[in-house]
């Protein structure tokens, strides 16, 4: 077996200024391919999990690694391979920016300083906004398509970057029950199409942590359970292929 | 033109077109990072370093504004990330302290290097600018237009959201630093075409009013440096046909433009709409 997608070992984490912990000696092995739920109540340390995984906030003590590599603020490259949706992102309707150049910036990184972004990068970003299904919203300005739209295009992005592990917090709130259902199952096929190892976050049950192989109870900053999901039962041929 | 001299018109011309273009360009960094307040901060700064410039003779005020706005985006930057108080509180205590540096150096200053200096460096001496500083204006705006380029996917993923650009793998505090440097570099080198007082209007207005018309931001980018040099443009005709100081009009006619394009602006009729 490979190296496993996300591994921490006895991870804690404090953000600025604050005197408990967000994060308290947590251990976890997420597997390529694997759908991880994580559930837990509001402050529970949730988004601060994501975010340490990330490395966009520093622990104090213990090991982070992503597909075996240690993760550091300044793993600008590791980051490439990892694709985060935070909670709660919906731009403004002024936002000067229109949906195909949103989902084309999942591409960025990966291009590099001083480069631009060639023909590949343009098709595989046409594809993803295709696969989604905003192609005729592709011109749109992003802040001026509807929740579950934004969304979609913030999905078209994650899919144009083609990661290995996807951070996903709170993908469906906030957003009406037809888009959520709909959210949820695009999640479910970039997550399958994409071999991607996943953890979304959500304090609500829906399609997702139904289909998870696993579900993390997290309260106060402490991993309280880790136990098979509905999705751990799904034989194997009809999960994702892994190599 | 005028009856001024080429020699002279022709310095003050060109220098108010690149400032007009390069506080322009800057300014569609400054206004969609929220940066305003601590550009003015810097603008008040560039002032205080300028007027120490006057004060001591040995020192140089054109590079003395440089680095006080270089120091007060390299201090200001880190502090608003750091310190729990508000980013607009840090800013609010600095440029007040700047100015009253400022006007304390220009009480120190000999009577000799005040009068006119000291007023150019409050209201600007576009008149003053020679083809040296032409050249400085003209070096930073082709380096400003090469890193624009350059860097230009991993600026606009910051100008989208900054969290979001950290998280796929941008170096985001490079690229906030680099438009804070070259925004203090900037203020300090436009400083004599409207003066310390009114530079950053000159930088927010032009980028505010492209803001408005558009929805895409690389058409914001071409037009707000277009915005910005036909402000510096009409306030150079303007002072010239009616006897007033260039450095004024020319901000009255960036705001001329500015309120102009609210009212055409389809954002504003679009929430007009909404609110109706």
């Amino acid at each position: 077996m490979g190296s496993l997608a996300v591994e921490l070992n006895s991870v804690t984490a404090i953000y600025e200024g604050e005197r408990t912990p967000a994060l308290h000696g947590i251990s976890l092995a997420v597997e390529p391919c694997e759908l991880v739920g994580i559930v837990g109540p509001n402050g529970a340390g949730k988004t601060t999990l994501l975010e340490v995984i990330n490395g966009l906030l520093p622990i104090i003590s213990g090991k982070v690694s992503v597909l075996g590599q240690p993760v550091l603020p300044s793993s600008h490259r590791l980051r490439r391979q990892i694709a985060y949706l935070p909670q709660d992102l919906f731009f403004e309707p002024s936002t000067p920016f229109l949906a195909k150049d949103v989902v084309l910036m999942g591409r960025y990184a990966k291009v590099g300083p001083f480069r631009f972004p060639d023909r590949s990068d343009r098709s595989l970003a046409w594809e993803a906004m295709k696969e989604v299904g905003i192609l005729d919203l592709a011109a749109r300005p992003i802040g001026r398509l509807s929740g579950g739209q934004q969304r979609k295009a913030l999905l078209a992005r994650v899919l144009a970057k083609r990661p290995q592990v996807l951070l996903l917090d709170e993908p469906t709130t906030s957003l009406d029950p037809a888009s959520k259902e709909e959210i949820s199952h695009l999640v479910l096929q970039i997550h399958h199409e994409l071999s991607l190892a996943t953890l979304t976050v959500s304090h609500e049950s829906g399609p997702l942590l139904d289909r998870a192989d696993r579900v993390l109870t997290i309260e106060e900053g402490c991993l309280v359970s880790d136990a098979p999901g509905n999705g751990a039962a799904t034989p194997i041929t009809a999960r994702a292929q892994c190599p | 033109m005028f009856g001024i001299p080429t020699h002279i018109v022709l310095p003050t011309l060109l220098g108010s077109l690149l400032g007009g273009l390069i506080c322009s360009l800057m300014g569609v960094c400054v206004v969609r990072m929220n940066l305003s307040s601590l550009g003015f901060a810097m603008s008040h700064a560039a002032f205080a370093g300028a007027a120490l410039g006057l004060a001591v003779s040995v020192l140089d005020p054109l590079w003395m504004a440089i680095l006080f706005a270089v120091a007060t985006a390299a201090m200001l930057g880190p502090l608003s990330e750091v310190s729990r108080l508000e980013p607009n509180t840090i800013v609010g205590a600095t440029f007040p302290v700047m100015m009253a540096l400022g006007l304390i150096f220009i009480n120190l200053a000999p009577s000799a290097s005040v009068g006119s200096g000291a007023l150019s460096l409050l209201w600007g001496s576009v008149l003053g600018i020679t083809m040296a500083d032409v050249l400085k204006l003209g070096v930073l705006a082709f380096v400003m237009v090469v890193l624009f380029i350059g860097f230009g996917k991993e600026l606009l993923a910051i100008l989208l959201d900054r969290k979001l650009a950290a998280a796929s793998g941008i170096h985001v505090r490079v690229y906030y630093y680099l438009v804070l440097f070259l925004t203090a570099v900037t203020v300090a080198l436009a400083l004599r075409i409207t003066g310390g007082l009114l530079i950053y209007a000159l930088m927010i207005l032009p980028a505010s009013a492209a803001y408005q018309l558009l929805y895409d931001i690389k058409k914001v980018f071409f037009l707000a440096p277009l915005l910005g040099v036909l402000s510096a443009l009409g306030g150079f005709l303007l002072s010239l046909a009616a006897d007033l100081p260039i450095g004024a009009s020319i901000v009255l006619t960036a705001a001329a433009i500015f309120f102009a394009c609210v009212g055409l602006s389809p954002k504003r009729r679009r929430r007009q709409q909404r609110a109706d």
